[in-house]
């Protein structure tokens, strides 16, 4: 299972309420996710990630993430099926200083691509399928290679089931596998950019009644630019 | 209300009698399992499984709903009137599924009797493992379309991108042309023509199932 949430705001108005709009948004994809979950949230030139173990609502209570502002954020809510239920094993992973990563679905060739990361040096710091996801798209980007293109290669280096939602402090991008195994929607308006796995994640955002909605397709990656 | 209050609320009404469901917001499950002969309207967007096992009432979702509507639907009709996403009456027995927009990858996957009928596209991968029925397509079908299918009939009005594994492309028969007409008629498909439909059916190589049970079936 798992749920992931997205909210890319465009409207420099909205980004007081960005903690107000995401909270609802995680709370509502907590059947997908109750053991553990987290936030990455952009303000300014810093990414803050929030992380820990219970349930969604309780997490964002304890850290205060509805007063937060910012002009982006993302979201996840774990339902973890191959490693441990930790801080450290949640979403989001940040591989970069201004890249998060979550990810809804697994990879099965994981400890496969961490090893041939080790040899260039770049480490996991758990067993999580998710984290060798991330660190292989920072790696790719710290190389030089754009957003897109990274997750691009995802789709050629690890074998398995995702929809993933990838932020820099600059772009917002979502990708399904090959077969779109794991949901997601997207809806957009004049205001913002919002992603989940299910749509009532969606459903109490401002003017989402006007929002153009789709379901991104297999194998394309759809990117956001601030 | 809760969802299960809801359903429960539903499956107490007599025959005849029809139900609104207000302001949805993506809610999964609703109106499952009724086995009543009710109308259940449900205005606005709604989430996974509208619709499934039910045998008899008619739905109809003023919106656009999440994966696996009408799923195992046994008898009666889910309409949809705007797009739905992955599964679309998958495994249903009987009854009718319409999506008047496009409905997403998966569309009657696995069906077993049922009648899906999309007036727009459908995705990747429809009409996988389909074993009786018929999937109607108003517009365009994505890869992979029929794969592995047994005896379920696909009829597509657009392009097809591709079929999958022992799905082939029939003639047009003329009782096919009426099958069609009917359906495209019960729907109220005016954009579909008929006698310029694809048929796609099994090209029966991949399954054997009179290896099994002596041969009989």
């Amino acid at each position: 299972m798992c749920g992931i949430v997205g909210l890319h705001l465009k409207n420099p108005r909205l980004y007081p309420r960005l903690g107000e709009l995401l909270v609802p948004m995680l709370d509502s994809m907590s059947s997908r996710g109750p053991d553990s979950a987290g936030v990455a949230l952009y303000d300014g030139d810093t990414m803050v990630v929030v992380k820990d173990v219970g349930r969604p609502a309780e997490i964002c209570a304890r850290h205060g993430i509805a007063d937060r502002g910012g002009f982006r954020g993302i979201g996840h809510t774990r339902m973890a099926t191959e490693s441990a239920v930790t801080t450290q094993h949640s979403h989001p992973f940040a591989p970069l200083p201004d890249m998060a990563v979550v990810h809804n679905g697994s990879f099965s060739n994981h400890v496969m691509v961490r090893r041939r990361l080790e040899r260039y040096g770049i480490t996991c710091e758990t067993d999580n399928d998710t984290e060798v996801a991330a660190r292989f798209i920072g790696y790719q980007v710290a190389g030089g290679a754009d957003l897109a293109d990274a997750m691009r290669m995802v789709l050629k280096e690890l074998d398995g089931f995702f929809t993933l939602l990838v932020t820099t402090s600059t772009q917002f991008a979502v990708l399904r596998d090959s077969f779109a195994c794991k949901p997601a929607v997207i809806a957009e308006t004049d205001d913002y950019v919002a992603v989940a796995s299910e749509y009532h994640a969606l459903a109490a955002l401002p003017g989402i009644g006007d929002a153009r909605v789709f379901e991104p397709v297999p194998e394309e990656v759809y990117t956001w630019t601030l | 209300m809760s969802t299960r209050e809801i359903n429960a609320g539903l499956r107490g009404l007599p025959d005849g009698a029809s139900a609104r469901i207000v302001a949805p917001r993506g809610r999964h499950n609703l109106a499952v399992g009724l086995e009543n002969r009710i109308t259940v309207e449900i205005e606005g967007n709604a989430g996974y499984f509208i619709g499934g096992l039910c045998d008899g009432p008619d739905v109809v979702v003023d919106g656009f709903v999440g994966w696996s509507v009408g799923e195992n639907l046994m008898s009666g009709t889910v309409r949809v009137r705007g797009n739905a996403s992955e599964c679309a009456g998958a495994s249903a027995h009987g009854g009718t599924v319409v999506v008047e927009g496009d409905a997403s990858s998966r569309a009657g996957i696995s069906l077993k009797g049922g009648t899906v009928l999309v007036g727009g596209d459908v995705g990747h991968m429809s009409g996988f493992m389909a074993q009786a029925g018929v999937l109607l397509v108003g517009g365009n079908a994505g890869h992979a379309l029929g794969d592995s299918l047994y005896e379920t009939v696909i009829y597509v009005g657009g392009r097809i991108a591709s079929l999958g594994s022992d799905a082939r492309v029939e003639d047009l028969t003329d009782d096919d042309v009426l099958t069609v007409k009917g359906l495209a008629d019960r729907a109220g498909f005016d954009h579909v023509d008929p006698a310029n439909v694809t048929r796609v059916a099994s090209a029966r190589e991949l399954y054997n199932f009179d290896a099994l049970s002596h041969q009989r079936y």
